[in-house]
């Protein structure tokens, strides 16, 4: 999970390795990922998300779709 | 609380103090247990995708958000400089610790510094994206690649 600071930059880079271009996320669900998956990080309630738990959070962000379920062979 | 759980957050308050995750040694005299049962502690840990430690088993590389290695993500909180993982991991520290916090990072294609900030509760500063190369059904197949 790199920072690059356009899209455009992000297909240059899997250009010169041959690597197909994955979804790209704003900062602002980036951030609101890093709130959802640790801000609890530091409590003794804080676990690891499930699959179903996992599949949640993302969708709430607007991530969806095979390459963000962690059980799928399909992306 | 069962025993694995209170040596994780005696991990993450060491770390979050220190800003570097703790030696066997460390938390075998934090938590007055011996430095074998906190490395199987450790290897537990890892099993269930906790932490991720080096091939030696028992020092950790990562404590999700926070690196055991120094990485080109620093994170600056209250004074203090922890490195993270990867861009998720570099807003997550001053998420995890619920704090204000300065990103420093770069763009991989250009090598650009970038800078952000997280205040208030909200991430502000250079434009910029996340790209993610590998499904989350893989993530932990090379987490370090990741």
């Amino acid at each position: 999970m790199l920072f690059f600071r356009s899209e455009e930059n992000v297909e240059a880079w899997c250009l010169e390795r041959g690597l197909p271009k994955r979804p790209v996320v704003t900062l602002e669900q980036q951030w609101r990922l890093a709130l959802a998956w640790y801000g609890d990080r530091l409590s003794p309630e804080a676990h690891r998300p499930k699959p179903a738990e996992m599949r949640r959070i993302f969708a709430e962000i607007g991530l969806e779709g095979p390459f963000w379920d962690p059980e799928s062979d399909a992306f | 609380m069962d025993q694995d759980t209170d040596l994780k957050l005696a991990i993450y308050r060491h770390t979050a103090e220190t800003t570097r995750p703790p030696s066997a040694e460390e938390m075998a005299s934090a938590t007055g247990r011996d430095s074998h049962e906190i490395r199987e502690g450790y290897q537990r840990l890892f099993a269930n995708r906790v932490l991720v430690l080096e091939g030696d088993g028992e020092t950790i590389r990562m404590a999700p958000p926070f690196s055991g290695v120094e990485t080109q993500h620093r994170v600056q909180v209250a004074g203090k400089q922890y490195f993270a993982n990867c861009a998720w991991d570099a807003l997550a520290i001053p998420a995890a610790l619920h704090s204000d916090g300065e990103i420093r990072s770069r763009c991989e294609q250009t090598l650009e510094p970038l800078q952000l900030l997280v205040r208030g509760g909200r991430v502000l500063g250079d434009e910029c994206v996340v790209h993610y190369a590998v499904p989350a059904a893989l993530w932990w197949d090379d987490i370090v690649y990741t």
